[in-house]
């Protein structure tokens, strides 16, 4: 059937949990969630998949409104357990007629819940009683509301698989607001209902009852069956009511027992409000779920930008030339100063000079050159990611639905992610370390293919490279005044012997490729940095598309509606 | 009356006084609601502090068809309110009063348009109970008017009934919240007569196991009747008992701010160690200034400038003390101080001829502390010729918020020094917020950050202010000058002598007799003897220029860091110390809120 088969596609992306984030009244939301795959699995693809299977009414009412009382009255038999404690039921009793124990005894209504018969554990405790008719089943569902939350819950969850409510209330709880909201949702679902007005001492009987009845009407719900049930003294807590107190319900459902007509209409009554509802509540779901892509979409792009304008924090610190001042710019003059290139050129004399002073000093210039502007470019990087870990954090606890998240990660865990990664520093060495590669391997290509290749060679490629590190810092300029002096003057001389060994143009080209290159790899840097805020996002969010198919499962359904027969078939 | 008036203010008045102290502190810091309303309980106490606290008010609260009107009733004597079985009965307020002169602005307060003087009864003198509306009927109203009477009234009678004392409506929304209000607090079990006498004890033993798991520990519950009268006296006595006493009021107020101060201080109030972390944060963040400094030293171009000391100290020194003859030459190569525009304006409170032993080590702020106030000296010296910015010795003070210090041409610091600098001063507020619950976490950190964009100015100010000291002429520069210029006269004295003697050989003329030392005549020894003294005398100063400039680069070096660490101190520590400083009264107030003392 087309129809269960939508019904099926709306269920399935209700497994996941789609309202993570705090936005907008996502309590709420979560609920509803809840109540639509709950009402799905207990009530609507049973109840499709077995039309003619027997009726299931379901005892719902306050705690203290006398359901088990009333239950056992209506049975004739002690089978569910009232008292004085406030909740009395825990464990939902179900009574069947022998007859239908098989249909209810497989898990086919109420999956979830396990069954038990006897003393034995379990979740749904089934009872077969003769008074019973075959066709008609009767559920004690624990309060709806009591202190205990479970029994709530599991009372809410009763209430929507159930084809027919019998709700008990009393005199005193007529007019609460707990049970109201629960009627106004059977108004709003077309759901059968009776209500019964129990525990009334006598006196009161005319003047509750009409005020009931004005409830009644006020709330929409005119025309609703509604027993009466006069208080009476009990002679001990386990006692049943008279049985000429129950006559009238019970034998409105030995009736309805025995109509097979009647108990059709009942089923489909409450199976076509059941899914009349769907047109709304699924929308409305969908909305909601809507509202999560847009606020996961929101802290999404808090983070890119965040990390977009990390990036563009490092690109400000390479473009202005800046990494060539401090602690570069002085190794640059010890190289300078110590005649390392003039030992490059004229490696003869100077590597006996070369020998003597690093056997003094211990120390090789070109290496500490190399050093400054590493860990320069690690700082950089460093700095860049911090700010985007701190403007991302920043973002999120002031937009929709990041303050939650954040609350749910613990304070240690979110100001961890407010600061770079502890291995930053480690990827970002490894990712200088390949840049150099690139940029030593972009020198010896460029001197092999041209015919200054001895000429690098005279240099030593790796002085060749470093010079070219310098450039790429360097070469867009933008130095002033006396920092020209300082800083564009070694530069330019660099500039100057590269142009001079590798040509004007190869030397552009050059720079422009190793900045290309570490840009590259602090851009990716800066990606696997965002990812440890994605990845709370990712934890969480539900697949894309759910809205929509929520809505496209919907319209299905609202189309196969029609295909509902009219009348149960008499096959089995 | 006033005796116990006394006895109860201080306590409370103090209690009070942290609260709204704890409120302020946490502006800004904390969820607004929390803050609002630890502000409203204080007024809410002080509004009621105000209006009679010889009466008690009492009010029977509970869910509809529980029995508060006719418990009402029985207890006023007369059938003041309606009672009836059409839900819900009562939809306004209403008061009896016991011996009720002079509670008609306590009752305007609540809002109680409708009283009752009941007869009068010695027992419960004193009394006003309020018979309130229900709390869980379909009417919104109801509910409404019941949550602004519960924030208000001095006693709470939770009336509840064998139907519906398990309700989650009554546990969920009131007596959860108000857990630390069970000194204000009476639950009456009412509708006794409908549960079988056995089953009496077993609903009240179920009733008391639910006031526990609400955390109402002690709170008297009691079975009654309205209808038979059952159980009437012994609430009636008890009521009697908290009203005889008078001091329901401020038991509850104490229970409000109780409530606002532990919804303030969060879990970090209920186990005390919060003032300890604070402290612990302070002591943290003095190991991390040491990175800080570092970084910022760095950025502000520190050893640059210290090179530039002791680069400038030597040439100076050979431009002041070289050989006349050659010192010129080095005027045509750049002073690196000036270069960096270092010592060219004069820093306020300089004083350069302040003796050297009282540099390393002395902050710039404190220096500019001392002089603020002075008058300003006179500039009549103007600048010299070798050092045009250097002031006239000794009265170079500025007046107060004149002190200009001139930008120095220090290169800015770069993309990497100012990532290292704002690293380390995350680090510090990471250090320091360590501990902290996450709001005040947040706020440390932002305190930390809060004055960096000021971080630059103010350390290229130090270091012009700072490394200006060196700029000071050593006077030996002077005295070896002068004999320089004596040597260097010297020579030229012999220069001319022989000169002279030469003119008068080649023209023939009769030679004037030629005092000797030895066998070497006086002109040539002038000659060549200045010639050789002149040179000495350079080579002598330069190498003692060079390792004066040695040692005033160390000097320097020492001076600055000091005066940077100031700095950081002041802009990035201090900020840091006064949100921890905050943090800990904060935390000291709430706790006089909750135990009063």
């Amino acid at each position: 059937m087309d129809l269960l088969a939508a019904l099926e596609a709306l269920r399935r992306p209700l497994d996941r949990e789609l309202f993570p984030l705090a936005v907008g009244e996502a309590a709420r939301d979560r609920r509803a969630q809840r109540e639509l795959a709950g009402q799905l699995d207990d009530y609507l693809l049973p109840r499709l998949r077995a039309l003619d299977a027997p009726l299931l009414a379901v005892v719902g009412g306050s705690t203290g409104a006398g359901k088990s009382t009333l239950v056992n009255s209506l049975v004739g038999a002690d089978v569910t357990e009232p008292g004085v404690l406030r909740p009395t039921t825990l464990v939902p009793t179900l009574v069947v007629s022998p007859a239908d124990r098989a249909w209810f005894m497989g898990q086919n209504v109420l999956p979830s819940l396990s069954r038990a018969t006897g003393t034995g554990p379990g979740a749904l405790r089934v009872v077969t009683s003769d008074a019973l008719g075959a066709g008609l089943a009767l559920l004690d569902a624990p309060d709806i509301d009591s202190v205990v939350v479970a029994n709530r819950e599991l009372a809410a969850q009763l209430l929507a698989a159930a084809d027919l409510w019998l709700f008990v209330t009393t005199a005193a709880r007529y007019a609460d607001e707990v049970p109201w909201s629960f009627l106004r949702s059977a108004r709003e679902r077309s759901t059968a209902l009776a209500l019964v007005l129990d525990r009334v001492s006598p006196d009161a009987v005319g003047p509750v009852s009409r005020d009931l009845s004005r409830l009644l009407a006020e709330n929409g719900l005119d025309g609703t069956l509604l027993f009466t049930v006069p208080e009476a003294v009990l002679p001990a807590e386990k006692a049943r009511l008279p049985a000429e107190t129950v006559r009238p319900i019970s034998s409105w459902l030995t009736g309805l027992a025995a109509d097979a007509a009647e108990r059709s209409r009942v089923v489909r009554q409450t199976l076509s409000g059941a899914l009349d509802s769907l047109a709304t509540r699924v929308p409305a779901l969908a909305e909601a779920v809507e509202r999560q892509q847009a606020a996961f979409d929101g802290l999404r792009s808090i983070v890119a930008g965040a990390y977009a304008g990390g990036l563009a924090d490092f690109d400000a610190g390479m473009r202005d030339g800046s990494l060539l001042r401090g602690e570069v710019l002085a190794r640059w003059q010890d190289f300078i100063g110590t005649g390392d290139l003039m030992r490059s050129l004229e490696s003869r004399v100077g590597w006996l000079r070369d020998r003597i002073v690093g056997f003094f000093t211990g120390r090789v210039p070109e290496l500490q050159l190399r050093d400054a502007l590493e860990s320069g470019v690690e700082a950089l990087i460093r700095g860049a990611a911090d700010g985007a870990a701190e403007r991302a954090l920043e973002g999120w606890s002031a937009a929709p639905g990041g303050p939650d998240l954040l609350e749910r990660l613990g304070p240690m865990e979110s100001a961890r992610l407010g600061r770079a990664s502890a291995d930053l520093g480690k990827r970002s060495e490894s990712a200088v370390r390949g840049w150099q590669e690139y940029v030593l391997d972009l020198v010896r290509e460029e001197g092999a293919e041209r015919r200054t290749a001895a000429r690098v060679a005279s240099f030593g490629v790796n002085g060749a490279g470093l010079l070219l590190m310098l450039g790429a810092f360097a070469s867009t300029g933008g130095l002033t005044g006396i920092e020209v002096g300082i800083a564009g003057g070694t530069s330019l001389l660099s500039q100057k012997l590269l142009e001079a060994v590798f040509g004007d143009q190869a030397v552009r080209t050059l720079t422009v490729a190793a900045r290309a290159d570490l840009r590259d790899r602090v851009r990716m840097l800066l990606e696997e940095e965002s990812y440890r805020f994605m990845a709370q996002l990712e934890a969480v969010e539900p697949p894309g598309g759910t809205a929509n198919a929520l809505r496209v499962a919907a319209e299905r359904i609202h189309i196969h509606r029609a295909e509902l027969p009219l009348t149960t078939g008499e096959s089995p | 009356m006033k005796l116990l008036r006394r006895k109860e203010g201080p306590s409370l008045d103090s209690r009070l006084a942290a609260l709204l102290e704890a409120a302020s502190l946490a502006e800004g810091r904390l969820a607004e609601e929390a803050v609002s309303g630890a502000r409203a309980v204080a007024e809410r106490a002080g509004a009621r502090r105000n209006l009679s606290v010889d009466h008690t008010v009492a009010a029977l609260a509970g869910a509809t068809g529980s029995g508060k009107s006719s418990l009402y009733n029985a207890l006023a004597g007369e059938e003041l309110a309606a009672v009836g079985v059409v839900r819900p009965t009562t939809s306004t307020a209403q008061a009896a009063l016991w011996d009720g002169e002079g509670s008609g602005s306590l009752l305007d307060w609540l809002g109680i348009p409708q009283r009752h003087s009941a007869a009068p009864a010695p027992d419960l003198s004193g009394l006003i109970l309020l018979d309130l509306p229900d709390h869980d009927s379909i009417q919104l109203s109801h509910r409404l008017e019941v949550d602004r009477l519960v924030e208000l009234v001095d006693l709470l009678v939770w009336v509840v009934d064998p139907q519906k004392y398990a309700d989650a409506a009554l546990h969920d929304r009131y007596l959860r919240p108000l857990s630390a209000h069970r000194d204000v607090m009476l639950v009456v079990l009412n509708q006794a007569d409908r549960l079988p006498a056995h089953a009496v004890e077993r609903c009240l033993g179920d009733l008391r196991r639910l006031l526990d798991e609400d955390g109402l520990t002690g709170v008297p519950a009691l079975a009654a009747s309205a209808r038979t009268g059952a159980g009437l006296a012994e609430l009636r006595s008890l009521l009697g008992e908290r009203v005889a006493h008078r001091r329901s009021w401020s038991t509850r107020l104490a229970a409000d701010v109780t409530t606002a101060a532990t919804r303030l201080g969060g879990p970090a109030a209920e186990d005390g160690t919060a003032s300890g972390v604070a402290e612990g944060g302070a002591g943290r963040t003095a190991g991390m200034d040491r990175a800080l400094t570092a970084a910022l030293c760095d950025a502000a171009g520190v050893p640059l400038v210290v090179q530039a000391v002791a680069k400038g100290h030597r040439h100076r020194a050979v431009v002041a003390t070289g050989w006349p003859v050659t010192r010129w030459i080095r005027k045509f190569r750049p002073d690196p101080l000036r270069r960096l525009r270092i010592g060219t304006t004069a820093p306020a409170g300089e004083r350069p001829s302040r003796p050297p032993d009282r540099r390393p080590g002395e902050p710039p702020g404190r220096l500019r502390a001392e002089v603020a106030g002075k008058p300003r000296g006179e500039l009549a010296g103007g600048p010299r010729d070798e050092l045009p910015g250097e002031p006239p010795g000794g009265s170079a003070d500025r007046p107060p918020g004149v002190g200009i210090v001139g930008r120095t041409s220090v290169p800015a610091a770069s993309a990497v020094q100012r990532a290292k600098v704002e690293t380390a001063i995350r680090d510090v507020g990471e250090a320091a917020a360590a501990g902290l619950p996450g709001p005040w976490a947040a706020a440390v950190r932002q305190a930390a950050r809060s004055r960096s964009r000021e971080l630059a100015d103010e350390v290229d100010r130090a270091v012009a202010t700072t490394s200006f000291r060196a700029t000071r002429r050593p006077r030996w520069w002077r005295a070896v000058n002068v004999l320089q210029w004596l040597v260097f006269a010297a020579m030229l004295a012999g220069a001319l002598w022989l000169g002279g003697l030469f003119a008068m050989d080649y023209l023939r003329l009769p030679q004037p007799p030629l005092p000797t030392v030895g066998v070497v005549p006086w002109p040539t020894v002038l000659l060549l003897g200045g010639a050789l003294a002149g040179v000495l005398i350079a080579l002598l100063s330069r190498l003692a220029a060079w390792a004066g400039g040695r040692r005033r680069a160390r000097r320097t070096a020492r001076a600055l860091r000091t005066a940077i660490g100031q700095v950081s101190d002041e802009l990035v520590l201090a900020p840091v110390r006064v949100e921890l400083d905050r943090y800990a009264r904060f935390m000291a107030a709430i706790n006089r809120a909750l135990d009063g003392t």
